[in-house]
């Protein structure tokens, strides 16, 4: 056995490395949301949800802001998630062998990857540049192209994995066909089917580059979607970059609405699916 | 308790198991169980499903030390040795008990790189001298015909029974002195079936065998000896003929006819 | 099930007449949903197909006017109105391709010490939390990165670079240059933080893959940890381990927020990776809106373009990857 010293030295080498990488990987992302908290606590007010962004230099809150991401992200879902979930259907129940089944799904993960600033360049040049002007909707359906693809790739995941005996029990009781996928289908997937929505909702809460150039921002009160609509991460990206100790502030408080959001977001759907599952 | 079983804890013992204990969490499913199986000789494991064979031959080779939960007290004797010791060292240990289980479960690679991988963890050998220890595994599994115009084409593409002949290759590989088996036959069809016996009767000679299986009449074709085990204790043990023909216990006899389990 | 199958309703008895005329119903809404549903199906083909004609149709004014050279100019200048394109490849390429080079040997790392080391109560919390980790949007990477760790970057790290390069030939102009802060490492670096959640959470999914048995196999023939992680583990998740890699790439390469804040903003490139630079995406963020002129924002426009084709590459690439495991794999 002459190899097996060096053979346990090199076992001990890889699995410190290992558990170093660990250590190193979950540190920094524990860092970030220390800081994160540490700063933007301090601005997490009452004034923060209740005033509108301040001119530069004076004090405010964040409200318009956070009345437009949720004015646009409920619209967005509202347009994305009833045709993702559509379309997932027709992936999951009519797709096994259809050619165009499968271009879709592959058209689907690429759009699910797709950098969202694109999609932005997108909608700016088939809404906003029709239009002539910056507005809230056009921010809402880029939001919806985002919502889109995680949609159909969970509704599709979650209609597939009902057992087919189960749809069999129904056609067997003479359902026709859509009456089986809406009435078993979706009752047997719903929390799955939920969970997708959720986990769609927290991916483009954070998002700000495709709201840049669509729906722009907006200093002042306004639910007028048809001219430029404020949202947290757009007052974020203003704030930050800018050179005014209140700005920054805010951006850091806002940064941390955010992050909550999408952690409670992310949490409640986990949460969902576990207990979904225990059927 | 086990005060009726006649287990020969004698010097000609290979393994000898003293009041081993073994627990999944808080449940526990072995029972106080005492054994010794014998150096050069076939033992077999028999009992209904969830008696705790399988539980015994994997702390033989402590495999269950890979999962938190499981835990065994007691001693298990190797060559005088207690491989329960909390130092010992688990890869000599496998090194010298070697495995072989259900499914088969050849490695992603080669058929030549399958047996190979085991024996270069230990030895650095010249190119020839490898192939022939290759060879003579693949002999000894009675797979050499079958495969050596293909030894560089993947283990995975061999059927179900070569695929398990190679996993027993790779284990005689690297020289073990003892090998358990863990129902290696039973996803297996009859003709596979019966050419592993022939090859567990023929490694009996060079190694001691542990052999836990569900087809009695396996058990009785392969093995010299057969512990009968129920709810986690060890009923009977025994010479082969004598536990099949004239069992000591009614369980052992409600089992062999096959009234229960 | 044609209607034709269905006797006269006339001839009935009453339940069985009235059965059929729900019978009859029912072919009608099958149809209506299935063409429903593949409609929305349709929708997503297009949506894809109107992105990449938009972009080209938008791009078409900067591709006219500069041609192929578009891909290989330095220059920005909005001022002369003349546009290249080449810096903000090259730092898009060499932000991701840097992130990736750190990230992918740490998330492997992280992923085998959740599969083999870490003890069994930790084990589904810290999976868990990095699950929710890699959900953090990327603008809050962005004001942490600019806020903290470009400040410490240039105070600390950066002249310490400097100095410990200074002598040595080539690397003396890969870490030349006043500390900035923010630049072309600097937002690497958090990508590299960025994508590694990512990593890590597909890693270990597919390290999970392997039986249990084939792992046991291994260790029963006497192998470490590290021998079967090495020997058996990674070949056997090899193909998935790689797709997992390429989409961490693709979402490295698209990335706009985590870089915007930290890249610094020159279009030019340089041989320091301590100098400022530029990425597409960084670019079209800032620039976008104050851009006056059709051929400014034709020029965004293209930059979008070829970001989305590479994109688009690197992630059909990773597709087919895993496509053909999967059949390998007989699903």
């Amino acid at each position: 056995m002459s190899f097996y010293p060096a053979r346990r030295r090199r076992n001990s080498l890889w699995m410190s490395l290992s558990t170093a990488a660990a250590a190193l990987g979950l540190g920094w992302l524990l860092l970030i949301l220390g800081v994160l908290v540490w700063k933007g606590l301090g601005g997490l007010s009452f004034a923060a949800f209740t005033q509108m962004t301040p001119p530069p230099g004076s004090d405010g809150g964040l409200l318009n802001a956070i009345v437009g991401s949720l004015m646009m992200t409920v619209i967005g879902v509202a347009i994305g998630a009833p045709l993702g979930m559509l379309a997932g259907t027709y992936l999951a129940e009519y797709g096994r062998y259809s050619g165009l089944a499968f271009i879709v799904r592959f058209i689907n993960d690429i759009l699910l990857s797709a950098p969202s600033i694109v999609i932005g360049l997108f909608i700016y040049q088939v809404v906003v540049a029709p239009m002539g002007h910056f507005s809230g909707i056009a921010g809402a359906i880029a939001l919806a192209v985002l919502v889109i693809p995680v949609v159909l790739r969970t509704t599709e995941d979650m209609l597939n994995l009902v057992p087919n005996t189960l749809r069999e029990a129904g056609s067997a009781l003479g359902m026709p066909r859509s009456l089986v996928i809406q009435k078993i289908g979706y009752r047997a997937a719903r929390t799955g089917l939920l969970t997708g929505v959720l986990l769609a909702i927290a991916r483009v809460s954070g998002e700000t580059a495709p709201l840049l150039f669509t729906a722009l921002n907006n200093q002042f009160w306004s639910v007028n979607l048809n001219a430029p609509m404020s949202s947290l991460p757009a007052v974020i990206f203003q704030f930050a970059l800018s050179p005014y100790k209140e700005w920054q502030q805010l951006a850091w408080t806002g940064a941390l609405i955010i992050t909550l959001a999408v952690l409670a977001l992310s949490v409640t759907a986990r949460m969902l699916a576990s207990r979904g599952t225990v059927k | 308790m086990n005060a009726i079983v006649h287990a020969d804890l004698d010097a000609a013992s290979k393994i000898q198991v003293k009041e081993l204990n073994f627990y999944y969490g808080a449940s526990k499913a072995l029972k106080g169980i005492t054994l010794a199986l014998k150096a050069n000789k076939a033992t077999a494991f028999i009992g209904p499903s969830g008696c705790g064979k399988s539980t015994l031959l994997r702390v033989l080779n402590r495999m269950y030390d890979l999962y938190p939960n499981q835990r065994a007290e007691g001693e298990v004797l190797l060559d005088g040795q207690n491989i329960l010791r909390p130092d010992l060292d688990l890869n000599l240990l496998r090194a010298r008990v070697g495995m072989v289980f259900q499914k088969p479960t050849p490695f992603p690679m080669s058929i030549y790189d399958n047996i190979a991988f085991g024996i270069r963890l230990y030895e650095k050998l010249p190119k020839t001298e490898l192939d022939g220890r290759v060879e003579s595994a693949l002999r000894r599994s009675a797979l050499w015909d079958e495969v050596k115009d293909k030894l560089s084409s993947s283990g995975l593409g061999l059927s179900g029974g070569q695929q398990q002949r190679l996993c027993i290759a790779r284990t005689v590989a690297i020289s073990p002195e003892v090998i358990l088996l863990d129902e290696p036959c039973s996803a297996l069809d009859p003709i596979s079936t019966a050419k592993i016996e022939e090859l567990i009767d023929e490694l009996t000679d060079d190694y001691t065998i542990a052999i836990v299986t569900h087809n009695m009449q396996q058990a009785a074709r392969v093995s010299q000896f057969t512990a009968f085990m129920y709810l986690g204790e060890l009923i009977e043990f025994g010479e082969t003929d004598r536990v099949f023909t004239s069992p000591h216990e009614k369980r052992t006899q409600d089992y062999v006819t096959g009234r229960f389990g | 099930m044609s209607a034709a199958a269905i006797p006269q309703a006339a001839s009935l008895s009453p339940a069985a007449a009235s059965r059929s005329k729900a019978t009859r119903s029912f072919a009608a809404s099958d149809i209506f949903f299935r063409r429903l549903t593949q409609s929305a199906a349709i929708v997503v083909l297009l949506l894809l197909g109107g992105v990449i004609a938009s972009l080209i149709e938008g791009s078409v004014p900067a591709l006219r006017e500069f041609g192929f050279g578009f891909l290989t100019t330095e220059i920005w200048n909005p001022v002369t109105e003349k546009y290249g394109a080449a810096a903000a490849i090259y730092g898009t390429i060499i932000t991701s391709a840097i992130a990736m080079v750190i990230a992918v040997p740490v998330g492997l790392g992280v992923a085998i010490f959740l599969t083999e080391l870490c003890p069994a109560r930790l084990r589904r919390p810290i999976g868990t939390a990095i699950e929710l980790l890699a959900g953090i949007p990327s603008i809050i990477y962005g004001i942490w990165g600019l806020f903290i760790f470009a400040p410490f970057l240039q105070q600390y790290v950066q002249p310490a670079l400097i100095a410990l390069f200074g002598k040595v030939p080539f690397l003396s102009a890969v870490f030349a240059g006043p500390p900035y802060g923010i630049g072309v490492l600097t937002a690497s670096l958090i990508l590299a933080i960025m994508v590694l959640p990512f990593i890590t959470s597909i890693s270990r999914d597919v390290f999970e893959t392997v039986p249990p048995m084939l792992k046991e196999s291994a260790y029963g023939l006497g192998c470490t940890t590290w021998e079967v992680v090495s020997n058996i583990v990674i070949p056997f998740t090899r193909v998935g381990v790689i797709g997992g890699m390429m989409l961490g790439l693709g979402r490295a390469l698209g990335e706009t927020m985590a870089v915007t804040f930290v890249i610094g903003n020159a279009h030019k490139i340089s041989a320091s990776l301590i100098a400022p630079g530029t990425t597409i995406s960084a670019t079209i963020a800032n620039e976008f809106t104050e851009a006056v002129g059709d051929l400014y924002t034709s020029s965004l426009i293209a930059l979008g373009l070829i970001l989305f084709v590479i994109t688009f590459v690197v992630l059909a690439f990773a597709r087919l990857m895993l496509m053909r495991l999967e059949r390998k794999a007989g699903r």
